[in-house]
């Protein structure tokens, strides 16, 4: 009789954030700190001062190699030994921006030191040798879901016997070019964001982040149940106004949690129309369950939000409490959000959701093997 | 389309000028376009990257500084809301006369 095959788990993460790793990150939500700080959107050339979480010590501006390198590389640190990229341990890399704001920098300096790390291929090149891994390593970049998709390839690659084990590295880092680009969309302004809260004009913040997971089968103390990616193909920068594109997504995690008690780690950026989508839609999928959303503090650390968050959400089911919603003032958008930290004991799992620019959503139910 | 209204003054045709250069509108005539027509999900079927070219755009035609895009929704609601943000926060040097 055939064996059945270990369920596949999450056998490590972690994340650093300007606050720290993963525990200080959570520590630091907990006591209801913020992360961002008005910066100048376009960084040296001054502009519009926008709230912006960077690395402690880094600049906005780009430099060659990138100041952000130091923080990829201190997380890989705390990666399981092995030979990652080798047959059977590939790495899934992914991200919205890689180092964009390279090409950017290229463009205005004639600086040819940028240009090695400016683009997807060559910047994932750069880091795949500056970490020692081999050359198993694929790219996935799907704006703010892009970890999510790392994710689920990982698990597919298992499942499909193509890895014994999958790296998902996913991480984000700002520069002028990316700060200037959502200042552009009007989005990211003077103000601080207010997550899920009824305001007269909606706000982001950005923030540098990068996260790993290591996926293997039977190790490990947490499971991924009902990833779903769904893409509602509606517009670039806006979603269907019936909710359907949030709804469709959280089906499989619904289907999953199959009645269990769960409480929702949104993707909450601090917009208005999608905020109350989402509010929405999770009230609908999973009633009762308390909302709640970090990028007030973090700002939105755009293609490794997904995994960052993962991050801090298994530290929340790990030490019993998650952290509320923090951001501005202003009424909740729905009665289930959490504008308070909350104790995590009574729940089955969490819910972890991302959406991104051209309507694609993604979640997952995370829970304790 | 309904039939556009009499244009009244130079601002609003300069408006609607603007926008048929800015989202090259080849079958629209700036004569075209009605005063009190939703300019985004309208008959002009823009979208919002339309109206992101057109606040930008606008911002630098009129030394005009759109902080949000609530309030850009907002300017944007018609022809005839756009020529009175445009009226009371525009470069008076920059305005028709």
């Amino acid at each position: 009789m055939a064996e059945t095959p270990a369920p596949i788990r999450i056998a490590a993460c972690g994340c650093v954030t300007p606050f720290g790793d993963a525990q200080a990150s959570h520590a630091a939500l907990i006591r209801g700190e913020c992360a961002l700080r008005r910066v100048p959107v376009l960084g040296n050339d001054g502009g519009d001062p926008v709230p912006l979480a960077l690395m402690p010590g880094r600049p906005l501006d780009e430099t060659a190699p990138p100041g952000w390198l130091s923080s990829v590389k201190g997380l890989a640190e705390r990666l399981p030994p092995g030979a990652w990229g080798s047959p059977g341990r590939p790495v899934f890399v992914t991200g919205s921006n890689f180092g964009v704001g390279g090409l950017y920098a290229l463009g205005r300096t004639g600086n040819a030191a940028f240009a090695s790390w400016g683009a997807l291929p060559t910047c994932t090149e750069q880091l795949r040798l500056a970490l020692g891994w081999g050359p198993d390593v694929a790219i996935l970049s799907h704006a703010c879901v892009s970890a999510h998709l790392g994710l689920l390839e990982a698990t597919r690659a298992i499942e499909a016997g193509a890895a014994d084990e999958a790296l998902v590295l996913s991480f984000d880092f700002l520069s002028p070019f990316v700060a200037g680009g959502f200042h552009s969309l009007k989005i990211l302004n003077s103000e601080f964001p207010a997550p899920y809260r009824e305001r007269a004009s909606g706000a982001i913040g950005l923030g540098d982040g990068a996260a790993f997971a290591v996926l293997a089968r039977g190790r490990g103390d947490w499971t991924l149940e009902g990833q779903g990616v769904y893409n509602e193909m509606h517009h670039f920068t806006s979603n269907r106004a019936d909710g359907s594109g949030f709804a469709r997504c959280l089906e499989a995690a619904a289907g999953a949690a199959d009645g269990r008690r769960v409480w929702f780690k949104g993707h909450g950026t601090g917009t208005l129309d999608a905020g109350r989508l989402e509010v929405a839609e999770a009230s609908r999928a999973f009633p009762g369950s308390p909302i709640t959303g970090w990028k007030g503090s973090l700002g939105h650390t755009l293609g490794s939000c997904g995994l960052v968050e993962l991050a801090i959400a298994i530290e929340s089911v790990r030490s019993g409490i998650a952290p509320g919603t923090i951001g501005g003032p202003g009424e909740p958008m729905g009665p289930s959000v959490a504008l308070d930290n909350f104790g995590t004991r009574g729940f089955d799992g969490v819910v972890c959701a991302s959406n991104a620019f051209g309507g694609a959503h993604a979640a997952f139910l995370l829970c304790h093997a | 389309m309904a039939p556009a209204s009499p244009m009244p003054d130079p601002l609003t045709a300069s408006l609607k000028q603007l926008i048929v250069d800015t989202l090259r509108l080849e079958d629209t005539s700036a004569a075209d376009i009605p005063d009190d027509e939703p300019l985004v999900g309208g008959g002009l079927s823009l979208d919002s990257i339309d109206a992101l070219e057109l606040v930008v755009r606008l911002e630098r035609e009129f030394g005009i500084k759109i902080a949000s895009s609530e309030e850009a929704r907002q300017a944007l609601a018609s022809v005839a809301a756009l020529t009175t943000y445009v009226r009371e926060r525009g470069d008076p040097s920059r305005l028709p006369s």
